[in-house]
């Protein structure tokens, strides 16, 4: 059972990205896709809508906590990304926030550890929960899907027993690095957007300019091609939840430092579906074998546009899920009409 | 594993061995654990078996804080009827293939259970026809999926996931985050009582009410469907190869599009069901916590559907259904207060996991099962 048979695409070619071997450079498509240009334009118009609606969006008081927001799902949504490009998907994200920001709260208010040491354990408990997931569906041989669902009840156990039935109170401000506040920013940039913009650089350099990136849209694009053609493939997809396990972790990090000094069981709930919302949104191709970082990244920043700006037109904020619900609709439509196009070309 | 074609009505029989009569005797323990192994419905038997065996014994040694006995069991019920009926909406949409699966049943439950409270709770209509209504405007909502999916072409995982956050948005939207819980809709939930039914010779054992009005007539209509219809036979077409299907001269998309339609509309009736339960309408029903949709996906993985579609019954959707409602009913006995809801979280991932590499493992032995 390989991964690519829970949808047989149509006779969609996996495209020409994954022979990158003869002509360097000459393969790769174009740095920016049309669905990044296209959701560029969209958050541009946005904002200056915004701007115009409500004079104070474009102001640090209001573009700094959207940065701050969106850094945690774009986070994960880097994750997410190598996941769907290998024809995975991990819907036990959720979980793994929360049980990271359990542990770390917890070790916070008991023994007071500093930020890299709180940091460290948050990747490591993340890493090790991306272990499991990544070892179930490269070795077990089950569609991811199946395995995430069933880890993240896995997940949500273990973090409401150590949560223990109520909340974490009193959570001291070590992680003010990432928060909102003037410990979290420099030169008025928020430290979590920055390092969120660094992994994505990584991801995005790493998945477009070395072997071992082109392997994974090749096991997306057709796992046993792939196989055949050499590629490890079980060890990638390992690896490639692994990684998201860890970046979660440092998400958590993110989560706690714009809470409160109360941490609730209630944390991460719902992060899986706006991070798939994200990805999805920034043209990744959910049969796999098709993506990039900088598209989860601007679905990131569109749907934190979105949030906010309906807070601050004073709408009712569940509106907000309602425009996400369009705008995944018209991103995938968009991305489907210029399939077809490029096929009867 | 899309090609082949496995006909999930008829099962392979478990005798294999009947072209060698003089080692059958032998071979009786291979067949056994082949069966066990391959035939989820076997499997779920004797899982079954298993935790009410292990429940009674714990009950009869007084392990638990209260008896686990028939009386209980079947009050437990009431929590397998939204479960086997959006379970089986999964089966439906799952089978239909291509990545079928639906996100959004547990938005259009809190949507329509809004569109029925103010049908049968602020308007006065008739019960029956705010019951039609619920029906209709649930099967509303599946069709906006089926026509994505079907007709446009979109992915089933992601139009589902933009419906969900339409729907369930809509649903809070509509009647300004405020639940409906008007006269007639508390007076709804006798509906959702338990009623003495004589059982053998012993004591009439308490049946939740929704169990006989919805989940039963859903069980038997699905079962129709799938295996009696004309219809059946092309889902299971579709789902197994949908090119061979469309060569064979079915309407694929027509096939596809009534999938999720149905899927709708059960998901309207089990709207009708939360309202009873809850006495109440309420905009986030079937979203709050994990939702709705992921036990149901979960329930009918559990119950044999394959993920990739054309293989999936309604016994195993069922069976799948009564274990976990009698081992949670069990962990609530055994493990007391706010950590019993937690082990259930527990069980329910690890028997998912444990069904999803036991399906990983029998079918590289044994070839592709059902």
């Amino acid at each position: 059972m390989s991964s690519s048979t829970l949808a047989p695409t149509d006779g969609t070619p996996p495209g020409p990205r994954a022979h990158t071997a003869t002509a360097r450079g000459r393969v790769l498509p174009f740095p920016i896709t049309g669905q990044e240009i296209v959701l560029i334009v969209v958050i541009a118009v946005l904002w200056a809508v915004l701007a115009v609606a409500t004079p104070a969006f474009l102001t640090g008081g209001s573009i700094v906590p959207l940065l701050v927001a969106m850094a945690p799902v774009a986070l994960i949504g880097i994750g997410m990304t190598i996941i769907i490009i290998t024809g995975g998907i991990d819907v036990s994200v959720a979980g793994m926030v929360m049980v990271c920001a359990v542990v770390v709260a917890k070790t916070m208010v008991g023994s007071g550890v500093s930020l890299p040491v709180a940091v460290l354990l948050s990747v490591l408990v993340g890493g090790v929960l991306g272990l499991v997931n990544g070892l179930l569906i490269a070795y077990g041989r089950v569609h991811a899907i199946i395995i995430t669902f069933g880890t993240a009840n896995l997940f949500e156990f273990l973090g409401l027993r150590i949560f223990g039935g109520s909340t974490v109170n009193g959570i001291p401000g070590t992680l003010g690095f990432f928060g909102r506040g003037d410990a979290g920013r420099t030169l008025g940039v928020p430290h979590s957007f920055l390092i969120m913009l660094l992994v994505a650089a990584a991801a995005w350099y790493y998945l477009r300019h070395t072997a071992g990136g082109r392997h994974l849209y090749a096991i997306g694009g057709d796992a046993d091609a792939a196989r055949l053609a050499g590629v490890k493939v079980q060890r990638r997809v390992l690896s490639a939840y692994v990684l998201t396990g860890l970046l979660t972790g440092l998400a958590a990090c993110f989560v706690i430092a714009q809470g409160t000094s109360t941490l609730a069981p209630n944390v991460g709930t719902g992060m899986e579906l706006s991070a798939i919302a994200a990805v999805v949104i920034g043209g990744t191709s959910i049969m796999g074998g098709r993506g990039s970082v900088l598209g989860t990244v601007l679905g990131a920043l569109l749907v934190q546009t979105v949030t906010s700006g309906v807070t601050q037109l004073g709408w009712r904020s569940q509106l907000a899920s309602l425009f996400i619900g369009i705008f995944i609709l018209i991103a995938v439509g968009a991305d489907l009409l210029r399939q077809r196009a490029r096929r009867t070309a | 594993m899309s090609t082949v074609v496995s006909p999930p009505t008829q099962a392979p029989r478990p005798d294999g061995g009947s072209t060698h009569p003089q080692s059958r005797a032998r071979q009786l323990p291979a067949v056994l654990l082949r069966a066990l192994l391959t035939q989820r419905i076997v499997l779920l038997l004797v899982l079954l078996a298993a935790v009410v065996i292990t429940m009674t014994t714990l009950s009869s040694r007084n392990y638990l804080t209260a008896p686990f006995d028939l009386p209980y069991m079947s009050s437990a019920l009431i929590s397998a009827v939204p479960l086997v009926m959006l379970g089986l909406a999964q089966l439906l949409v799952i089978a239909s293939g291509r990545g079928g699966i639906d996100l959004s049943v547990g938005a259009i439950v809190s949507l329509t259970s809004m569109v029925f409270g103010f049908a049968y709770g602020e308007w006065g209509w008739p019960l029956w026809i705010a019951v039609l209504l619920a029906a209709g405007f649930g099967g509303l909502c599946g069709a906006v999926n089926g026509l994505l999916i079907a007709y446009v072409g979109y992915p089933a995982l992601i139009t589902t996931l933009a419906t969900y956050y339409a729907f369930s948005s809509l649903a809070i939207v509509i009647n300004d985050q405020q639940p409906i819980s008007t006269a007639p809709i508390q007076e709804f939930f006798s509906s959702a009582r338990s009623i003495q039914v004589p059982v053998g010779g012993g004591d009439p054992l308490p049946v939740p009410l929704g169990t006989l009005t919805f989940l039963l007539p859903t069980v038997l209509v699905v079962w129709v469907l799938l295996n009696r219809t004309t219809y059946g036979r092309r889902l299971y077409g579709i789902g197994t190869n949908d090119v061979a299907a469309e060569w064979a001269g079915i309407d694929v998309r027509r096939t596809r599009f009534t999938a999720y339609l149905l899927a709708g509309v059960i998901s309207g009736l089990v709207a009708v069901v939360t309202v009873a339960q809850f006495a109440s309408a309420r905009p986030d029903a079937g979203v709050t916590g994990s939702g709705m949709a992921l036990p149901a996906i979960t329930i009918a993985v559990l119950g044999g559907v394959a993920i990739t579609g054309g293989i999936g019954r309604v016994a195993g959707v069922v069976l799948a259904t009564l274990l976990i409602v009698w081992l949670n009913a069990g962990i609530l006995l055994a493990v007391p207060g706010n950590a019993g809801s937690q082990f259930q979280l527990f069980a329910l991932g690890i028997v998912l996991v444990f069904a999803a590499l036991l399906n990983g493992l029998t079918s590289r032995r044994y070839g592709t099962t059902g």
